[in-house]
């Protein structure tokens, strides 16, 4: 589904910020990324939607190639969701017309199509009621859980999550997670970089570790929390965990 | 106080006050296309659409206006051996000159919309230009208001500055009839306050806007 080839990305010949990724990806698989920030786990998450332009390397998406120039790159991440750190839900706008606006614009759909569709995810995501207030008047939790709903209304194939528990308040970590385990269950090809260590034992298939740009451990979950074999995975995860 | 010489002399001045609205409207409105295109050419990665605009900016943020338009009215006609009359060579001098200003103004309010929309725009699918139509400029637009709206109000002052070359707009009239009447104080003092109340309106409007803006979303 997802096939990273020996992708390196750097902004100057000094800067490397990834340096020979390769990872597989298949559908309906789960994948954790973590590592210290600075690491490239975010901008491998934008290599594989287009956002990031490497230099070296192949990137193919259900078999397309996310570089190349014969590629619909706008439809191709239309068939991913990604959901931010920061949110990023658009201020001028209603939760509602959050939601609907790439479905109308990008997916062609009517707007009483994209409405039903917009309901019935933020029912999903347990805040029907919040539909026609602005961004700003809710907690971080809850926009969060409308930035996933947003990203799901293109109905995509595939979901990235750059570290989206990260600028939440304690108590409103769960509610985001609860959302993301609801929707791994479901059988959703997630890649999420977190350092949620509890949600990647719940959900993950994989464990990718990174560190200054290189993937150093790939590992199934159970042996990445008790026999990492790279150091800085080991120095990383007794950081973490207590 | 005489205010006969003003009294009698009004339909002059409205036809001075109609050539200086017609300045401001072609000054404003040519300044903020081109201040688009310039606007555009500085957010550019492409270098030779970003140095030549950052040096066209920055020449002309760093000349009086009023230089421009003697270098218009005197000078071209010596190179191209072609003159211009006075509405053209003052016309010509706002846009190229309220254009580096407009251009900063618009590119100011598109750079204070967060990187991270763009990404958000950008990752559901959205082209550079629906990005920009539904995304970016909404919220650009509501930033940089106050500021156009201000800087509308001193070009509307600034076509005083025509009277260098002779052209007869509002200031230029009065200055005329007082050089006959010599009736300085009634004059002058008109001349103000017909200008006072007019910029005060463009003010009332942007504040009006602003808070119906406030009314309606949440930033």
């Amino acid at each position: 589904m997802i096939e990273i080839n020996d992708v390196s990305l750097w902004y100057s010949p000094e800067l490397k910020v990834l340096s020979n990724i390769s990872a597989f990806i298949d559908r309906g698989k789960k994948i954790v990324v973590c590592g210290a920030s600075g690491s490239g786990k975010s901008s491998l998450l934008r290599c594989i939607n287009g956002l990031e332009r490497f230099q070296k390397g192949e990137i193919l998406v259900n078999g397309v190639s996310v570089m190349s120039p014969t590629t619909d790159i706008y439809k191709l991440r239309s068939r991913m969701g990604m959901v931010f750190q920061h949110f990023e839900l658009y201020p001028h706008m209603t939760v509602m017309d959050n939601i609907t606006l790439a479905p109308i614009r990008v997916g062609k759909k009517s707007k009483g199509q994209a409405k039903a569709i917009a309901t019935s995810l933020l029912e999903r995501v347990g805040i029907p009621e919040q539909a026609d207030k602005y961004p700003s008047t809710l907690s971080g939790g809850q926009q969060q859980r409308v930035a996933i709903a947003r990203a799901l209304a293109m109905e995509p194939e595939i979901m990235l999550f750059d570290e989206p528990t990260s600028a939440l308040d304690p108590e409103m970590i769960k509610e985001v997670l609860d959302v993301m385990v609801d929707l791994a269950h479901e059988g959703m090809t997630m890649v999420v970089v977190t350092h949620e260590m509890g949600f990647a034992r719940e959900v993950a298939d994989e464990v990718i570790f990174m560190d200054q740009g290189a993937m150093v451990e790939r590992q199934d979950v159970q042996t990445f929390f008790t026999a990492p074999e790279n150091l800085r995975a080991k120095q990383f995860l007794k950081r973490i965990i207590r | 106080m005489d205010i006969d010489v003003i009294v009698d002399n009004i339909p002059f001045f409205l036809g001075g006050l109609i050539l200086t609205f017609k300045l401001a409207v072609i000054a404003i409105s040519g300044g903020i296309f081109l201040g688009i295109l310039l606007a555009q050419a500085r957010l550019s990665s492409r270098a030779w659409l970003y140095y030549p605009a950052t040096i066209y900016v920055h020449f002309f943020r760093g000349l009086p206006l009023i230089l421009v338009i003697f270098w218009l009215y005197f000078l071209v006609p010596v190179f191209t051996g072609h003159s211009l009359n006075e509405f053209s060579a003052v016309v010509i001098s706002f846009i190229v000159y309220e254009a580096s200003y407009f251009s900063e103004i618009l590119r100011s309010g598109i750079q204070s919309v967060p990187a991270g929309q763009v990404m958000a725009a950008r990752a559901s699918g959205m082209t550079p230009f629906q990005t920009a139509r539904y995304v970016v400029l909404p919220q650009a637009i509501k930033n940089m208001v106050p500021a156009m709206v201000t800087h509308c109000v001193v070009v509307f002052q600034d076509t005083s500055l025509a009277y260098v070359i002779g052209l007869r707009e509002f200031l230029r009239r009065i200055n005329l009839v007082d050089a006959r009447e010599a009736r300085s104080v009634e004059l002058y003092f008109f001349a103000g306050l017909v200008y006072f109340v007019i910029c005060s309106l463009g003010g009332l409007l942007s504040q009006r806007f602003e808070k119906k803006q406030l009314k309606g979303a949440h930033f």
